[in-house]
């Protein structure tokens, strides 16, 4: 492969201003479903990007307390994992520009360094709210990891690859995994409402609580860097588990309508529920959702 | 301070400024990771000196002053302060300024006990809920506007009667609005009784025995939901209360998810009192003459807030402005619930908490005495004035 074609990847689509400009919209189709939902007009379609202008536009202050290099790298490192991670899921349903048997395994853990540097990045700061946030993110880590790891590895042993593109490819040939594997996809689903902090599962930035959690400290680019790797991670969660369980995407048509069908299910779940607490969080997680995710697993092996 | 003491108590400051607070109060509580074990209340940044201005004002003028004691419970401040003033002037108003007052009393309650139910479901991550109730608060802020032409400080009362009159045309407007909310109310009801993540935060948090809230004096809606049969419209009926009688609301669970049931269960009741009003409105003047002196003397007015008990203390000495007046608002009785109430609950059950005595914090602000290193710090009223001066120079 040459080096152009490689930088045009990485740069410029899937990996760089596409993920970037997609992962805002669909910021704003979340949250004009949840306003609409709630009764409210919301924002603007271009409103995303006006934020993040503004955000990059506004002073950066590096508060006093905080190890600088650490303050300055977590929003670069998780912002850059999430990038990674698109990659090796079928974007816009063309095939993954990387691929190689077990992907799977590494894309799932890019995902996870999003969490992990939030996590990070509130305990580097002596604010207590930012504290008390990283506590809150790294348990909701613990808590949605697994049962998510187990709902994707369903498909996975079904069609007997680790390997993204040949679930994808095979998800279209048998019957939708939704189907026959319903547990697998609500778990897949709310997994991915955990790991991406939406209601009701926003105790680690619960603003009521602990103002924003622990990104209590930052403001101007660390927070605009957080926030678009939080929309990429968005686009590539809806991604993987519309091409795990929804069929495959082949085409862009089928990714569009299969993602932004599974965003209008997030969002609705996302305006009919109060916060939970952190603790009735780990407990719907580990005795429900894990239990659910294994018991369907094991069915699945034997069978 | 050590470190190492400073490590054992891990405090978290909610305030003066805060995302979950709408006015200024501040709070401190001692967690140990998510559990908290202290909480301490300072209040006093919205002091206003209110007590105080009235006593350079007239008695006409004082209504409007006073009214703005809360930006809520607006018509009830001025309520209790007429009813002390006909009172000692030995006035009586007219029954039907007398059911109107009543009226736009209910009314109020409705449009702050709504007000209430969105900032708690706010409080706990909620947000559907808080919007769909402040949009039907719309309704009943609507109403008000039409009857009154003011949205929040309505101005009804004069002193010796009301200066809005109801026609027909305002009262279907009132009942359709009543009729609306009613539908509204009971749907709410059923998300409070049913929902389970919303079950989940109330049910069993902030749990209060009704002996305690005894002991700690609470009042309103806050005592009627640990079972203490404390509301002044029934025990010591004012106004047109004791033509119109109102049913108790009471509830022995002491938690949260009662103190939402009480207060939708109120508006209810506000929703049928308003109809009975509407229906027996007695005909007749809207006001009798006040003199501008009034006589010397002393009475005390109380009132049933939406929020409590509101005492007002009205002293004359026989001129045109009031010698004192001390206002108790029903915040101030509440506070202490929520401290003694708060050790061993989860950090996140903290906003809803402070929310569920529906705290209102400009309107029980006091002076207060700070003690800095062990040092009062005293500052007399020339003291302060030169401060004044001395800082716009």
């Amino acid at each position: 492969m040459n080096t152009a074609l490689t930088l045009l990847l990485l740069l410029i689509f899937p990996g760089g201003l596409f993920l970037l400009g997609s992962g805002m919209a669909y910021e704003w189709v979340d949250r004009k479903l949840v306003a609409r939902f709630q009764n409210r007009i919301g924002p603007r379609w271009f409103q995303p990007l006006a934020d993040m202008v503004k955000l990059l536009a506004k002073e950066e202050i590096t508060p006093q307390g905080v190890h600088k290099g650490l303050f300055i790298a977590l929003p670069v490192v998780a912002l850059a994992g999430a990038l990674t991670a698109a990659l090796y899921v079928p974007l816009i349903g063309f095939k993954p520009s990387f691929s190689f048997p077990g992907d799977l395994v590494v894309t799932l853990y890019l995902l996870s360094m999003m969490s992990l540097c939030m996590g990070l990045a509130g305990a580097n700061t002596v604010n207590r709210f930012s504290l008390v946030g990283a506590t809150r993110t790294l348990t909701q880590l613990f808590s949605y990891e697994a049962p998510f790891l187990l709902a994707m590895l369903g498909p996975a042993i079904v069609t007997g690859s680790w390997q993204i593109n040949q679930i994808n490819a095979q998800a279209g040939n048998t019957w939708w995994f939704i189907l026959t594997q319903p547990i697998g996809f609500l778990v897949a689903l709310v997994g991915l409402m955990g790991k991406l902090e939406l209601p009701p599962f926003d105790a680690p930035e619960a603003e009521t609580e602990i103002v924003s959690g622990a990104l209590t400290e930052y403001s101007g680019r660390g927070l605009a860097l957080f926030r678009l790797g939080k929309d990429a991670e968005l686009v590539i969660g809806l991604t993987l588990v519309a091409a795990f369980y929804l069929g495959g995407l082949a085409n862009p048509l089928e990714f569009l309508l299969k993602t932004l069908g599974l965003l209008v299910v997030m969002a609705g779940l996302q305006s009919l529920f109060a916060r939970l607490r952190i603790d009735q969080t780990v407990g719907l997680w580990w005795r429900i959702g894990a239990l659910l995710a294994l018991a369907q697993l094991l069915v699945l092996i034997i069978l | 301070m050590t470190k190492q003491e400073a490590f054992e108590k891990f405090i978290v400051p909610i305030g003066p400024q805060h995302p979950a607070l709408k006015e200024p109060g501040h709070f401190e509580f001692v967690v140990d990771g998510e559990i908290v074990t202290g909480a301490a209340i300072r209040l006093g940044y919205v002091h206003r000196g209110i007590e105080k201005g009235v006593e350079s004002r007239n008695w006409t003028q004082n209504i409007y002053m006073l009214e703005r004691v809360c930006g809520i419970c607006s018509h009830i401040h001025a309520t209790a302060y007429t009813l002390g003033v006909e009172q000692l002037a030995n006035v009586t108003v007219p029954p039907r300024a007398q059911a109107i007052r009543t009226l736009v009393s209910e009314l109020e309650r409705i449009h702050s006990h709504l007000l209430w139910l969105g900032v708690a479901a706010h409080e706990g991550g909620f947000d559907t809920l808080f919007m769909f109730s402040w949009r039907d608060r719309e309704t009943v802020m609507d109403l008000l506007e039409t009857i009154s032409g003011n949205r929040v400080h309505y101005s009804t009362n004069i002193l010796g009667g009301v200066k809005i009159d109801l026609d027909e045309e305002k009262i279907t407007a009132i009942r359709k609005g009543m009729d609306f909310l009613e539908e509204r109310t009971h749907h709410y009801l059923k998300v409070i009784n049913t929902d389970e993540t919303f079950l989940g935060r109330t049910r069993g948090v902030g749990t209060m025995s009704s002996q305690q809230a005894e002991e700690l004096s609470a009042v309103g809606p806050t005592a009627r939901a640990s079972g203490v049969p404390r509301d002044l419209r029934i025990d010591a009926p004012y106004a047109a209360y004791p033509e119109f009688p109102v049913r108790l609301m009471l509830s022995n669970e002491g938690d949260l998810h009662a103190r939402f049931v009480v207060r939708m269960n109120e508006c209810l009741e506000a929703y049928r009192l308003i109809r009975e009003i509407l229906d027996h409105l007695p005909e007749g003047e809207l006001t009798v003459r006040m003199p501008r002196r009034i006589p010397e003397g002393e009475t005390i007015s109380r009132v049933e807030a939406p929020r409590g008990e509101l005492a007002y203390f009205i002293k004359s000495a026989g001129g045109d402005k009031p010698d004192r007046i001390k206002i108790r608002t029903p915040s101030l009785c509440n506070w202490g619930t929520i401290t003694s109430v708060a050790v061993g609950h989860k950090l996140a059950d903290m906003p809803m908490l402070l929310a569920g005595i529906d705290p209102c914090f400009s309107c029980n602000d006091r002076m207060v005495r700070v003690n800095r290193a062990n040092q009062p710090q005293l500052w007399s009223w020339e003291d302060l004035r030169l401060y004044g001066i001395e800082y716009y120079r």
